[in-house]
């Protein structure tokens, strides 16, 4: 009976033990949880206070900005830079039989257009972007944009009126090009605005171990240098899209300081012109055929890790070459050119360097030629071969802040005109804002 | 010629389409991607050895400006997990980044985004209508708020807690993991006779409430403060001078004063007029240590230096912004040794 008095007794004691040990542990287990749940409750009522609501409905809005680009520009020709531009052998005049536009830089002070730019993330499929260009009396819907955000393995879709993936200039815009002005490659081949056109873009990023990407467009050809359909009785009515494009671009990966690019393009459509060679104001020929173009582009960039550039290094190069396969589908002067071919092959290249040589400081160096190849086939059968034309340039920039800047340019132009070769100078003082959405920069 | 290209562009897409599934790597792992080395040692501490972690910025560079090269996009473009810190610290390139990845995992709402700077302890949150005359001045605060180690502590919970969501298998590794990363940090901020007494929660809670000090002294234990309060505890109230304001969460933590930067406004270089009146400061506030990051040229600071006799403190405000910054606790532990024994010095 004591036994089992003293059998129950230190059951009891062993289990009470046990089960007192067992919740002190517990206790203080939850004591510490208590204390590490305590301080984020104290946390967050602190963070209450500062957390700003609004940053987390930023996505909704609709991010805009506004670009306004003041120059002061003079070059010591006669007639006018871009009139002497129009004269370059080989590159001259293609006339769709309307007036056109030069964006014409005049000696003096100048106004390049207000860039105004939207754009917003539309609903889960979707973003969209739109870039007008406006200027006195004048505005032109430079960019407007849909693209998918949702499409499987690495596709992406664009449409509505962009510029062309090809080269690496044609995708900026004037804000950001590193020159005052383009490459002459680019502005006397495609135009003042590059290759920009309605049309879609399909593109893909491949799942590579480095950074290779192919695109694909599919485009209405409205570019009056080289891909252009012209209303008119005498030329074949063409179905848009007239105008292909493909192009790939390859990056290898260089380590964290170093970031290089090749691309390649590749564009075929359909070109149209009509001229008026006696000059009577009316025309009096047309061509119809095919413009091939391939281009190739390079860009290396430097990172010194300085502050605001400061040590940066790019080299950047594009090449382009194009032939205009052309067919005279009438000629009212001379009837016998009708159905003959008129040939023209032209080609270019820019290269250019910059150099970050103080914090927000840039110089920079460009030289580039045109009509390296530069030959034209005639419909009377002769067939010409041109000179090449250069240009050097140097310029100094000073970003005063992400949104500003001051550029100073000069420019030495060699060029093959018809009435012989021209010689000059240009210079330009630009003053440069960006006010609104803070921009981030493609590479 | 149109033909050939054709021909060529098709053989390059069978070349690939059939290399494409070679690069994969090891195919359970995930690919945590963070914006910045803090981030990156952070999250390595979190996931261990269940996920690839890797960061775009180097350490090296200002996290303003980062060029969205194409090798970044490739990264992301494989990437399971993004994590920034937020507060557009990024702003100027994490959306190209995201955007010609065209990884849905990844994109701003979707789970596999990340933005560390929820639930931190927020400063320089404007109380005025922001413009741009006023500097680089973040609509959302000041973003170096990784420089707290408190706000250092809550980034980890915060990833800890994403990638449980994510990754719902591998929580119990997280969170074990978490703790002793929370532990390592207390121990290193408090010392480990007040850690083992009272657990660091508790520590952080009371210095919250600012009766830490009471506390300690109540229960005699002031001379157990070790750690980094311990260590800049005898200069509480001092005055320093930065280059940016990109230390004030380093300083704010640990009771520091900062009258006035280097910078006249955020992201201005600094002009002889305003450094007039740095060493008017200096002078007047008795201030005795410049501290900045090794990215800033030490001109200002040098000049100052000689007017004044003030010590020039350089310290990397980053993981791998300099050799032996190779962890975030290391990182903020130079900082605390190094301006303590500037403080020391005078």
């Amino acid at each position: 009976m004591k036994r089992l008095a003293m059998f129950w007794f230190a059951l009891v004691l062993v289990v009470g033990t046990v089960s007192a040990a067992h919740s002190f542990a517990q206790d203080n287990a939850g004591q510490g949880e208590s204390d590490e749940e305590s301080l984020y409750e104290a946390i967050k009522s602190k963070v209450k206070k500062t957390d700003d609501s609004n940053r987390l409905v930023r996505g909704l809005d609709l991010d805009a900005s506004v670009v306004i680009d003041a120059f002061y520009y003079h070059d010591d020709t006669d007639e006018g830079m871009a009139h002497v531009k129009e004269e370059i052998l080989g590159f001259g005049h293609s006339h769709g039989g309307e007036d056109h536009d030069h964006s014409e830089v005049e000696n003096g002070f100048n106004l390049r257009h207000i860039e105004l730019g939207l754009s917003a993330e539309v609903d889960p499929y979707f973003r969209a972007w739109t870039t007008l260009a406006i200027e006195d009396g004048n505005s032109e819907i430079e960019e407007a944009v849909i693209q998918t955000t949702s499409l499987p393995y690495g596709l992406t879709l664009s449409g509505g009126k962009f510029y062309s993936g090809i080269g690496r200039i044609n995708r900026q815009h004037s804000h950001n090009w590193d020159f005052f002005d383009q490459p002459l490659v680019y502005e006397l081949m495609f135009g003042p605005h590059g290759l920009q056109e309605k049309g879609a873009q399909l593109s893909w990023l491949a799942p590579t171990p480095f950074y290779l990407l192919f695109g694909a467009e599919a485009l209405n050809g409205e570019n009056e240098k080289m891909f252009q359909h012209v209303e008119a009785d005498e030329l074949p009515s063409k179905d848009g899209p007239r105008l292909w494009t493909s192009f790939i671009k390859f990056s290898p990966g260089l380590g964290d300081r170093h970031a290089m690019q090749f691309g390649l393009s590749y564009a075929t459509g359909y070109h149209q012109e009509a001229h008026d060679g006696n000059e009577d104001g009316t025309n009096d020929h047309w061509l119809h055929g095919r413009t091939h173009l391939w281009g190739a582009d390079f860009v290396y960039k430097y990172d010194d890790r300085k502050k605001n550039g400061h040590g940066d290094f790019v080299l950047q190069a594009e090449y382009y070459n194009r032939k205009k396969d052309l067919e005279v589908e009438q000629h009212d002067l001379v009837p016998a050119f009708t159905g003959r071919d008129k040939i023209e092959n032209q080609d270019g290249y820019y290269v250019q360097a910059l150099y970050g040589f103080a914090p927000r400081w840039r110089a920079g160096l460009r030289w580039e030629q045109v009509g390296l190849t530069n030959d034209v086939e005639l419909p009377d059968m002769t067939e010409e071969s041109y000179g090449s034309s250069s240009r050097g340039a140097a310029m100094l920039d000073w970003k005063l802040s992400e949104f500003s800047l001051l550029r100073l340019q000069s420019a030495r132009c060699d060029f093959e005109l018809e009435d012989g070769d021209q010689k000059a100078w240009e210079f330009a003082l630009q003053w440069q804002v960006t006010f609104g959405k803070h921009s981030a920069h493609d590479f | 010629m149109s033909n050939k290209i054709k021909h060529f562009g098709l053989l390059f897409i069978l070349v690939f389409a059939i290399l494409s599934p070679v690069h994969a790597g090891e195919p359970d792992k995930a690919t945590i991607l963070t914006t910045t080395t803090d981030l990156a040692d952070i999250t390595k501490a979190i996931a261990g050895d269940k996920a690839i972690v890797k960061s775009i910025a180097s350490g090296k560079e200002d996290p303003h400006f980062l060029t969205a090269k194409p090798g970044f996009i490739v990264q992301a473009r494989d990437a399971n997990v993004w994590i920034r810190i937020g507060l557009d610290l990024e702003v100027g390139w994490e959306s190209p980044i995201l955007r010609d990845s065209r990884n849905l995992r990844i994109q701003e709402g979707a789970p596999g985004h990340i933005d560390a700077s929820a639930g931190v302890m927020v400063l320089d949150v404007p109380q005025q209508r922001v413009t741009r005359d006023m500097g680089d001045v973040h609509p959302y605060g000041n973003p170096h708020y990784w420089l707290d180690p408190l706000n250092g502590r809550i980034m980890a919970k915060t990833i800890a807690n994403r990638l449980s969501e994510l990754y719902p298998e591998q929580k119990a590794i997280f969170q074990t993991n978490l703790k002793a990363f929370e532990k390592a940090l207390d121990l290193r901020m408090f010392g480990k006779a007040l850690v083992s007494r009272y657990g660091g929660a508790r520590l952080w809670k009371l210095h919250l409430k600012g009766n830490l000090l009471q506390t300690l002294d109540a229960d005699g234990q002031r001379n157990e403060l070790a750690g980094w309060y311990g260590m800049l505890i005898p200069y509480q109230g001092y005055s320093i001078v930065t280059y940016h304001r990109s230390w004030i969460y380093l300083t704010e933590r640990f009771g520091l004063k900062t009258p006035i930067e280097l910078e006249p406004k955020p992201g201005v270089p600094p002009g002889s007029k305003h450094l007039a009146r740095v060493i008017e400061t200096v002078k007047n506030v008795q201030i005795h240590v410049i501290l900045q990051e090794p990215f800033y040229s030490r001109k200002a600071a040098d000049l100052v230096s000689e007017k004044t006799g003030v010590t020039v403190v350089v310290c990397p405000n980053t993981v791998n912004g300099a050799a032996e910054a190779n962890s975030y606790l290391e990182l903020i532990d130079i900082a605390v040794r190094n301006l303590t024994k500037a403080l020391e010095i005078r």
